[in-house]
């Protein structure tokens, strides 16, 4: 290959990365501009003057409101029920290379690969037997199912990389299983604990899929977005998306100098 | 067993597994059996012929009665008496089992999906494959650029212009296209600049009615679930051997062919499973872009099945049906790209 074929194929690749970030973007924009036209139906075409009116509309809101508070508390439930679940599940896993390990991966991995719908149905129908229906509870146990997952991946990969001998030594040096639990496995783990937290509060603030086919009569804050959607549409859905797009370059951006600085220390590392 | 009891105690051990317990056959097992079993029941109402038997019985019942009250014979009477009070009971026992269905199990469910709705089952796994192949396609020199191709501050610009739309809701992300395309939405507002609608008198060109508004939003919505599987797996490949292929006079595509491609297996096999699991089971695309009126996509019916028709049955059948086309997409590919369950979750 020449240079001046790859100099060519180089041009050919930026411009493509250049439009699919443009159609990535573009429609962003256009949901968050709308939220500052003074005109009553969202729109960017029909432009009637630049207001902040929606905003305040917004914290007026109630439902909207109770549904923030509905979600956070669904999100603070999953946290406590996937970590631990997570926690145990990779624990087991670590120690059991057997064909029984292989089946028991299986089984915690499988509901990553399920569409959402059919966990948050599975839930709803399971519970009945129970007499409990859908509600903030049964979301919560229907995120958890799938979210522990998330967590015991995180915990397992954390814990292929530890090192044995700590323990050993540990061992050596009389200290029981309970101590080197909490004392060196533990530690060891916590970080991957706190970024799993976040993780699963994420996943579950976010969740539709699930949610809506688990909550019954009861609402999170995504879930009545959703039903915004489809009746009356109106920008204080735009004034929601502009606060959930300022938050997310946040996390995001966040998420991204995390990641770098820790590929680059590994990289001085080694 | 004993090698966890060696590695934790007897004590800790337990404990996890009993939340192994609790997780996997508690929140997994146990609601997907339970799914199943809805699915391969239904309660059948009393037939035409329970309804007749109950009929000639009363008549039974009450030439009984008439013998009775008309008989002097002693004997006669405590026959007829039984006679009656057996009659009674049976038609008591009829009526009970015509209010209160029988539980019948069987394939009913599956099998007396009408053929409108097995079409929108194929139609949905058509698209969703559409929508898979799609993505792949798009995404493929994406991640390629973003995990080798640039270096630097523009490698981490570019990421964070990956993760930021990835991170969105979903549900914001339809909402864009649906102010996009919807009736008084940006192309008809633009295309009223030019004379072509005009939105006061409600002259619109109707995007939404057509299914390739649901599609084009489905490819935004889910499009990046492709991009990041295969740039994590790019991301380990060691740029050297890109060099070393390209000293020894390797082309572009073969170098695509032999080098990055096959590294990045596991990466497009997970982008492909999670890109078609998505779209075959979103709820959320169809219903937002429809605004609820459309029916053209399976999980719709699922939704209707329990919350509009009432009926759990039909539905667990419509939902584990679609749980088992995503079951067979993810052995296919799993066969196909060679790569076993532990190479998925990475």
């Amino acid at each position: 290959m020449t240079r001046s074929e790859g100099r060519a194929a180089r041009i050919v690749l930026d411009v493509y990365i250049g439009l699919f970030l443009v159609y990535l973007f573009a429609p962003l924009v256009v949901m968050s501009v709308a939220a500052f036209n003074a005109y009553p139906y969202p729109s960017v075409t029909q432009w009637r003057g630049f207001t902040l009116e929606w905003f305040p509309a917004l914290f007026r809101d109630e439902r909207l409101m109770r549904g923030l508070f509905n979600s956070i508390v669904i999100a603070l439930g999953v946290i406590a029920l996937s970590i631990p679940f997570g926690l145990a599940g990779a624990l087991v896993l670590h120690r059991l290379q057997s064909r029984a390990g292989g089946l028991l991966y299986a089984i915690m991995v499988s509901p990553v690969l399920m569409p959402g719908l059919i966990i948050g149905l599975s839930t709803l129908i399971f519970w009945r037997h129970f007499s409990v229906p859908g509600g903030l509870f049964l979301a919560m146990v229907a995120q958890a199912s799938f979210i522990a997952s998330y967590c015991m991946l995180m915990f397992l990969a954390r814990l292929e990389r530890f090192d044995l001998t700590l323990e050993e030594a540990a061992l050596d040096l009389g200290a029981s299983k309970f101590m080197v639990m909490r004392r060196i496995l533990f530690p060891y783990l916590r970080p991957t604990a706190i970024t799993a937290s976040a993780i699963a509060f994420l996943q579950s603030f976010e969740n539709y899929n699930t949610t809506v086919f688990s909550i019954g009569g009861d609402w999170t804050l995504v879930t009545e977005v959703g039903s915004r959607l489809r009746f009356g549409l109106s920008p204080v859905v735009n004034v929601v998306g502009v606060v959930f797009v300022v938050l997310t370059v946040a996390v995001a951006t966040l998420y991204v100098l995390l990641s770098r600085r820790h590929v680059a220390s590994d990289a001085r590392a080694s | 067993m004993r090698k966890l009891v060696d590695a934790y105690g007897a004590g800790i051990t337990t404990v996890l597994l009993l939340l192994v317990a609790i997780w996997t056959l508690g929140m997994v097992i146990a609601p997907q059996a339970t799914m199943l079993d809805q699915s391969l029941w239904s309660l059948e109402r009393g037939t035409a012929d329970l309804t007749v038997e109950i009929d000639r019985t009363y008549n039974e019942l009450s030439t009984a009665k008439y013998d009775y009250e008309h008989s002097k014979d002693a004997e006669a009477r405590l026959a007829l008496d039984i006679r009656i009070q057996g009659l009674t009971q049976k038609i008591a026992e009829l009526e009970l089992k015509e209010k209160r269905p029988d539980k019948v199990y069987g394939l009913q469910n599956y099998t007396r999906m009408t053929d409108i709705h097995l079409q929108i089952f194929m139609k949905t796994i058509f698209y969703a494959v559409m929508v898979t192949l799609l993505a792949l396609v798009v995404c493929y020199p994406v991640a390629y650029m973003a995990a080798l191709a640039s270096s630097g501050l523009r490698a981490t610009l570019l990421l964070l212009a990956l993760v930021i739309p990835y991170a969105l809701n979903e549900l914001l992300r339809i909402y864009a296209w649906l102010m996009i395309l919807d009736y008084q939405g940006v192309i008809n507002g633009v295309l009223e600049w030019f004379g072509v609608t005009d939105l006061a008198a409600r002259r619109w060109i109707p995007f939404l009615e057509s299914p390739a508004a649901v599609f084009m939003a489905m490819v935004y919505t889910y499009v990046l679930f492709m991009v990041f599987p295969i740039y994590n797996t790019l991301e380990t490949l060691d740029r050297n051997q890109i060099e070393a292929a390209r000293d020894l006079g390797a082309s572009v595509p073969r170098i695509h062919a032999r080098v990055i491609i096959p590294h990045a297996k596991p990466g497009i096999a997970v982008g492909c499973i999670m890109t078609f699991m998505l779209s075959a089971g979103s709820y959320s695309v169809p219903q937002i872009m429809t605004r609820g009126q459309g029916g053209d996509w399976f999980s719709q019916l699922v939704y209707r099945q329990f919350f509009e028709a009432n009926n759990w049955n039909i539905g667990a059948a419509y939902a584990f049906s679609l749980l088992a086309a995503c079951m067979v997409f993810v052995f296919l590919v799993m066969t196909v790209f060679g790569i076993r369950l532990k190479d998925i979750a990475r």
